[in-house]
């Protein structure tokens, strides 16, 4: 905590001297006429009382203190009302339950209640000190807004597929970033954890999968663009195998800050965003002061997380009595005696052995500090937060840090003039644990025999072990493996929006933005040296790879706006521009062989070492419009359009165009639906547009040389790519209808959309195959990006909201989301192009394939029917491309399909096996409220997706005596057991293990994703320690999962956010199970 | 005011960028228009011909296709028991790794020829990219002679960008001989294009082609053109036989030596693809774990190469260590006075210092250690690979001169034959008098063992033969204390002369499975 002290009085005074440098009006202000301020060693106690100054201001008056609760029509606790007295500047803002205090002179007064979307209410003070209130909706709470992009617009306008979810549905959840916040919240909006790893990769789809590259959509933070993708350094560059590298998009983003997020889910919404809005849009809008009573928060969190489930792995006892009866069924197999192992004669005696599973997982702790000041003067609004996150992982040696700061503030300058900033600096940290790969440490932990110890007597790390002459479990000790290497990568972010509004009239606007978003990232891979007394290797040589990577994002943004109302008749414009650029460079180190393994590269030798660099940058420039016409509330249109210029593409295609318009009718505003409380209020939306994408890379265009130093005649420049003259935009259309109504008295909310989605020009890398001598490899002359192929999207999204109870003091409701999605390949480069994903060193195994008319990413391979029975079986049976015999095929192994009928099983008898897509996905919310106490429920599921459990491929493989196995392989075929499930022991070919419908499971699940109980302490408990509010509340997340898969967690996403690999559970970190502790506070 | 405030800002608001604002060329290296302007540029190039995309090939798949499937190694790894077992299939690594590196090496080549041939359209004085052009030719016939050798019909791609362009990967295979006459055009062009003494040590020559077209001729039987090519080589006295065979393999100071006639060139400062990995894998792990983390033995002698030396061939203890072995400038934690090589493992309180592999041996060829001298970077070494050497040239001479007779006992035979045995240890009057081809095989096995090559001398003799070396040979290991056992395996098909392709790429283009056709 020590750091984090010094953090915060630092970012205080930090804090202080951009708002020194910035507004000094604002200390002036509060001081009334203070004199400058010149001395740093005051900062911190001015700056302190800036954000205290309104809590003291009230104490100089002889103050009538009125409280009350504010709620709306339902029982809802409103927070976020201003409450003023009339004629003056005093006010509050009601807090987190609705509860609000306010000094006021006299009882001469009235109150005044204003919240967006409710009718304004005065009250007369009298003799009252306490007033409740409830506020009524105003006309069907069309005045609300959304923001759209640029700008935001009245809902009532609103005829796009625009969902929106606020702070309150995302807070106190233990995650680290936003984007696992949104899993089963939104509905068409598919979030899957490619693993537990904090901090780690989560791929998120908008409406299904616009393209076979990147899906991740355009994140827009206070209307800065975010540089999303963002990976660690690859384990293999220590050698060995690498594994997954992703990290989250949005994990540098503090979700505490966080006011609402609004995603645009169709084009119509999408196209003013243009060519970088094809994978969907989610605008981002943090908090900011609001004019009133000052307002200190704390929030935090502690939780300790599990994992949830471990594989039912043999233990020693259970372990020696295999390995005994496969050297039995092994010399049955030869014709001879295969003796016992000496030691392993009585398995009863043994013990469990080492639980590898026990050793790599870990109970890790998660905690989680926010303080945040805000509030504001009536020309000046401030939101002031520090936050520091910290997660351990489940897995040992990995784990993940954050600090961050914002600074928001706004600012009306002249009555014709307001400024304001957006800012946030952080610093996060993540260690990553090896994953998903060959030698990924739950692979190896599932596998590593509980024979072979952890540590030696001398408290070495172990390799292997010899019992009887025969050596158990690996050399690559996992435990060591996941404590001695280290991947980690800290990430140093500034981030900021700073905007000028000029108000010509009360029609016209002129808005200028500048934004950028400055990224330095440390990257680092290290290894040491480490030899054991004995002279056993546990890990060498010690490598050290160092590399930083630069960038940075300007933009500038300038737009008019034109706001008008005639009558019935409701206009509006806007015109503007905006330029983008990025520049980027890297430098990378690599030493090893360091002295007395010191984590330095100057401690590394100079022989081997080697050294990289490289830079880059990217512009864009754009022109957008937009329009909208709204009469009577009834009849909406809004038309919009952008033209984008990108250096990603030569001069011939640099330009693309964008547009869209849509359509709304709001049916209950028409007179002959006026009134009855069966239909309250029904909208129907209709909307078409495109939007591109330009995701191919740098100068992909032209052909490129890569130079190069090292080589064995010395140094040179090979072609690095095949130029693409004509490369030009992708484009995805969409058609969206939607429906959004209000049922039974406005007990029932109702929002569907449907829609269809069609990507065309598709970039892509040309699928070449290998024998054309260039690909998509590191080290090959690539094959060029081309517009491609066309794929599509048809889908459903449903949102319903019901208000069951909505008693005073009692209040229920239930929220359902529901998402489904059918996607088709209808096209690629060629008629006979195809797309794989592979595993294994150098893409042995073909586990995927994408064929043109079906899916993405469909699992491929043999068709398993059973287990040869009998001799006269194999006899009968097509020929399994290996010899018949007890060393061959023979009785006890899977006997395979003969899917083309040759009578030959060979690589012609694979076919689609799976499918990793789900039929659909939702998430079921429940919240509860009674007085005080609150309790949500909240349930989320994905249907109908397949699953490859690639590491039963391990743990049921039953070929090698000397490596751990799951328990049920004591239902393998055996003579004694002749009835077995599973096929027989067998060392002698490799068909039993195949990748075949065998290892294809049903990944449906359902998942009790979070409970959250809460307690609001009572107002006469909290007013006398001078709080405004305070909540504990304690959460479970990640309870339980319903699921009929066998690995640990149905829940896999995607290897590296791949959208060709998904649901491959190749030695996934599990998602951990989550119990926090936390409290809220409000001063 | 607030009318000049808003025209003060319109040219803001409407100025657009300047028109070079989206042209950002990459800051990293030049693009194509502007390079390949001078020799040392076309000479840079073509240097990563010899290296980096052959690296999937040297790696592992080298031992797993010419030694495994030949029955002189043993593999320790699932992955390659179906090479032991001649059960290979399309999704095995070595197959996909193999056609993947043989091809890459292809394209790269012809990518780089086709580039130099459309830059001559544009320079005055081309010469310095004709030399370019047959260094690449050269390589590509390299490239397409292993795919023929290994895979049998495979595709010949002359134009990889145009496939690209046009989408069309529906090309057939074709029949392996066109393809060994394709790699002979290929091969007669760089004999008349490069130039006869190498620019810098390791660059192949127009000798490199002769010798390369003798070792193509005879593969193809054509035993006249192989007999001349060997002899052009032998007549220019430009070779000759390293007197130190145990050194040509153990040290990088060898590189180059005067029996190496094309070889490929690895430099460990480059690290992982750039330097040279082999020991890393069949090393012993008492040498290398300590030195570079590796050493698995993943392939190691077999018996039944163990068996096929003849007792005073000194080539045995140069090729392969056994219990005793020592090397006193090999030195590492555990071994600080000089490495040994010990057999008498009995548990896993041994293995820094002794290893039972399943054969009781490793192979001695192409471990180098701590390189004394050269340099080793982390697991990578600077170790060529010989592709060709002045004992294959001479043996291929003998080979070709007894051409399809039973024996012979040409003197010229005889003298090439009986020189590569005298490195050996053979004295002169132990000279062979008559020679078969049983006895070429055999001097060819030993001479050139874990070089990659002797399956590919089974797999030309046709398949009967083939059927009946492969039946003779013990495949199994040592159980306890040297008790043999035993595995036989039985060739059933002239299919298992060849690899099948990689499953992936059938999949990618069906045209694969058919028959082969004729490409000229």
């Amino acid at each position: 905590m020590k750091a984090f002290d010094e953090l915060f009085q630092f970012s205080l005074l930090q804090a202080f001297r951009l708002a020194k440098n910035e507004l000094n009006f604002t200390v002036r202000d509060t001081y009334g006429k203070g004199s400058p301020l010149k001395r740093k060693g005051t900062s911190l106690i001015l700056l302190l009382f800036l954000c205290f100054s309104a809590a003291k201001a009230q104490n100089p008056a002889p103050p009538a203190v009125i409280s009350g609760t504010v709620k709306d029509s339902r029982g809802d606790a409103l927070p976020g009302v201003s409450v003023m007295l009339k004629g003056t500047q005093t006010g509050a803002i009601s807090d987190n339950t609705g509860a609000y205090r306010i000094s006021v002179p006299g009882a001469a007064g009235t109150l005044i209640f204003k919240f967006v979307g409710m009718e304004t209410q005065e009250i007369p003070i009298g003799t009252k000190n306490v007033i409740d209130v409830v506020l009524k909706d105003s006309e069907s709470r069309l005045d609300e807004v959304v923001v759209v992009g640029y700008g935001s617009m009245r809902k009532a306008e609103v005829t796009s597929a625009i969902a929106s979810i606020s702070a309150k549905d995302i807070k106190d959840l233990p995650q680290a970033g936003v984007d696992q916040m949104l899993q089963g919240k939104v509905s068409g909006v598919t979030v899957s954890n490619n693993g537990g790893q904090p901090g780690g990769g989560v791929s998120v789809q908008i409406r299904g999968n616009t393209s076979i590259g990147s899906n991740e959509p355009l994140y827009v933070v206070d209307g800065v663009i975010q540089q999303t993708s963002s990976s660690s350094i690859s384990y293999d560059q220590l050698g060995g195998v690498g594994g997954q590298t992703t990290q989250s998009a949005i994990a540098s983003l503090n979700p505490n800050d966080i006011e609402s997020i609004d995603i645009l889910k169709d084009a119509s919404a999408q196209a003013i965003y243009g060519s970088r809005a094809a994978n969907g849009v989610v605008l981002i809008t943090t908090k900011r002061g609001k004019s009133g009573e000052g307002k200190v928060s704390y929030d935090a969190y502690y939780g300790l997380q599990t994992t949830p489930k471990m594989l039912d792995l043999m233990d020693l006892s259970q372990f020696a009595d295999y390995s005994n009866k496969v050297r039995l069924e092994s010399g049955e197999v030869l014709n001879t005696t295969i003796d016992p192992i000496l030691e392993f004669q009585r398995p009863e005696l043994l013990g469990k052995g080492t639980d590898w599973q026990e050793a790599i997982f870990q109970t890790g702790a998660i905690q989680n500090h926010q303080f945040a000041f805000s509030g504001g003067q009536s020309k000046t609004t401030y939101y002031l937060s520090m936050n520091y996150f910290d997660q351990e992982g489940t897995i040992i040696g990995s784990d993940y840090d954050r600090y961050t700061m914002r600074f928001n503030l706004d600012h009306e300058v002249k009555d014709w003039l307001k400024v304001g900033m957006s800012s946030s600096v952080g610093r996060n940290s993540q260690r990553v644990a090896l994953t998903n790969g060959t030698e990924g440490i739950v692979n190896l932990a599932v596998y590593n025999s509980p024979a072979a110890p952890i540590t030696t007597i001398d408290g070495d790390y172990a390799t292997t072990i010899s019992v009887g002459g025969f050596n158990f479990g690996n050399a690559l000790n996992p435990v060591a493996r996941a404590k001695l290497r280290k991947v980690t990568k800290i990430q140093n972010k500034a981030t900021s929006n700073l905007y000028g509004e000029i108000i010509f009239n009360k029609n016209f606007k002129l808005r200028n933005e500048l934004n950028f978003d400055f990224n330095n990232v440390e990257n680092t891979a290290f290894q040491p040296s480490i030899i054991t007394d004995q002279g056993i290797v546990i890990i060498t040589p010690s490598r050290l790879m160092e590399q930083r990577d630069n960038s940075l994002y300007v933009s500038a943004v300038n737009y008019l706006n034109y706001n008008q109302v005639f009558n019935k008749h409701s206009v509006s414009a806007q015109l503007g521009h905006e330029s983008q650029k990025t520049n980027n460079n890297y430098l990378s180190g690599t030493r090893q062989n360091l002295a007395l393994n010191f984590e330095s590269l100057s401690a590394g030798a100079q022989d081997g070492q080697s050294l990289n660099g490289g830079k880059g940058d990217w512009a864009m420039e754009s022109w957008f419009a937009r329009a909208g016409y709204t009469y009577n509330d009834k009849y909406s249109l809004n038309l919009s359009a952008r033209r984008d210029g990108s250096s990603s593409f030569g001069p011939e295609n640099r330009i693309g165009y964008f547009t869209a318009g849509s359509v709304g009718w709001t049916i209950t505003n028409e007179e002959f639906a006026k009134g009855g409380n069966t239909l309250n209020y029904l909208k129907l939306r209709l909307g078409a547009g495109s939007v591109g994408n330009q995701s191919a890379g740098a100068n992909n265009y032209t052909t490129n040389i890569r130079l190069f130093a090292t080589g064995p005649f010395g140094s040179g420049g090979i072609p690095d790519n095949v130029g693409n003259p004509s490369l030009g935009w992708e484009s995805v259309v969409t058609y969206n209808a939607g429906v959004d109504a209000t049922l039974f008295n406005r007990r029932l909310e109702l929002s569907v959309d449907v829609y269809d989605k069609t990507t065309t020009d598709m970039l892509m890398r040309s699928e070449m195959p290998v024998f054309s001598g260039i690909g998509a490899n590191w080290d090959d002359i690539k094959s060029p990006f081309v517009n491609a192929g066309n794929m599509k999207n048809r889908g459903i999204d449903l949102s319903i909201t019901s208000y069951n109870v909505t008693k005073p003091d009692f209040d229920w409701r239930t929220n359902v989301i529901f998402s489904h999605y059918k996607n088709t390949l209808k096209q690629l480069n060629s008629e006979e192009a195809e797309l794989f994903r592979y595993t294994e060193y150098n893409n042995a195994v073909v586990l995927t394939r994408t064929v043109v008319g079906g899916p993405l990413g469909r699992f491929y391979g043999f068709v398993a029917e059973g287990l040869f029975g009998s001799v006269a079986e194999i006899q009968n049976s097509a020929d399994q491309g290996i010899p018949v015999g007890p060393t061959g095929t023979w009785v006890g192994d899977v006997k395979f399909k003969d899917l083309n009928g040759d009578n030959v099983i060979d690589d012609k008898d694979v076919t689609f096996i799976g499918d990793p897509n789900p039929t659909f996905t939702y998430g079921i919310s429940n919240s509860f409220r009674y007085k005080g106490l609150d309790l949500t429920v909240f349930l989320q599921g994905s249907y109908g997706g397949d699953i490859l459990n690639y590491t039963r491929r391990t743990t049921e493989r039953l070929n090698n005596p000397y490596v751990n196995q799951l328990a049920d392989v004591t239902n393998r075929y055996s003579t004694s057991n002749p009835g077995g499930n599973m096929p027989r022991f067998n060392q002698w070919h490799n068909n039993n293990w195949r990748v075949s419908d065998r290892f294809i499971e049903d990944g449906s699940y359902l998942r009790i994703q979070n409970i959250t109980l809460g307690y609001n302490l009572p107002s006469s408990i909290v007013s006398k320690v001078k709080m405004a509010n305070a909540r504990v509340y304690v959460t479970a997340q990640n309870l339980y999962t319903f699921s009929n898969y066998s690995g640990v967690s149905p829940e896999l996403g995607a290897y590296n956010s791949d959208v060709l690999l998904q649901n491959v559970d190749n030695g996934n970190y599990p998602t951990p199970r989550t119990f926090n502790f936390g409290i809220n506070v409000t001063f | 005011m607030k009318k000049k405030i808003f025209f003060l800002l319109l040219p803001f608001l409407f100025a657009g960028c300047k028109e070079d604002y989206l042209e950002r060329p990459s800051q990293n290296g030049p693009t194509l228009e502007t390079y390949y302007t001078t020799a040392e540029q076309v000479n840079g190039a073509t240097g990563i011909l010899y290296n980096v995309i052959w690296y999937n090939y040297i790696d592992k798949a080298f031992f797993a296709i010419g030694e495994v499937l030949g029955g002189n190694m043993w593999p320790a790894g699932d992955e390659f028991t179906s090479f032991k077992n001649f059960t290979v299939s399309g999704t095995d690594q070595a197959v996909s790794n193999s056609w993947g590196a043989f091809y890459k090496v292809a394209g790269t080549a012809t990518v780089l020829l086709n580039t130099f041939e459309e830059k001559k359209k544009t320079v005055s004085d081309s010469r310095y990219l004709d030399h370019g052009i047959a260094e690449a030719r050269f390589m590509r016939a390299v490239a397409y002679f292993y795919l023929a050798r290994t895979f049998g019909d495979v595709p010949i791609v002359e134009d990889p960008v145009k496939m690209s362009e046009t989408g069309q990967f529906n090309v057939p295979r074709y029949q392996q001989a066109d393809v060994l006459k394709f790699v002979i055009e290929d091969l007669k062009f760089a004999e008349e294009n490069l130039s006869a003494n190498a620019a810098q040590p390791g660059r192949a020559t127009s000798m490199s082609a002769t010798g390369m077209m003798a070792k193509v001729y005879l593969y193809m039987k054509d035993f006249e053109n192989a007999k001349l090519k060997a002899q052009q080589v032998i007549n220019s006295n430009k070779y000759s036989l390293y007197p130190d065979y145990q050194k040509m393999f153990t040290s990088s100071l060898a590189n180059n030596n005067q029996e190496s006639i094309f070889a490929l060139q690895w430099l460990a400062d480059g690290g992982y693809s750039i330097g040279n990995a082999m020991q890393v894998y069949i090393g012993p792990s008492t040498l290398l774990g300590p030195l570079a983390g590796g050493g698995y033995s993943l392939f190691i002698p077999s018996v039944d190469l163990l068996n096929a030396y003849e007792p005073a061939d000194k080539r045995r203890g140069w090729s392969i260590m056994e219990h005793g072995f020592t090397r006193s400038d090999w030195t590492n934690q555990n071994f600080p006075n000089g490495f040994v090589y010990d057999t008498t493992y009995t548990s896993s309180n041994d293995q820094a210092l002794k290893l039972k592999t399943p054969t009781r041996s490793n192979a001695l060829k192409y471990i180098v250690a701590n390189d004394p001298g050269g340099k080793i970077n982390g697991s990578f070494s600077s170790m060529n690979t010989y592709v060709l050497r002045y004992a294959d040239i001479l043996l291929i001479y003998a080979e070709a001169i007894l051409g399809t007779s039973a024996s012979t006992s040409d003197p010229e035979a005889l003298r090439a034959f009986n020189e590569v045995r005298h490195r050996a240890g053979f004295p002169v009057s132990a000279d062979m008098t008559s020679l078969n081809i049983d006895m070429i095989l055999h001097e060819r096995r030993v001479e050139f063992a874990f070089e990659g090559d002797f399956w590919y001398d089974i797999q030309r003799m046709g398949f009967d033969k083939a059927k009946v070396i492969i039946g003779a040979q013990e495949r199994g290991i040592f159980g306890n204390n040297r008790v043999i056992q035993h595995l036989g395996v039985t060739l059933s098909s002239p299919s298992q002369l060849f690899l099948p392709i990689p499953t992936s790429e059938l999949l990618n283009n069906p045209e694969l499975a058919n028959p082969a056709v004729p490409y000229y």
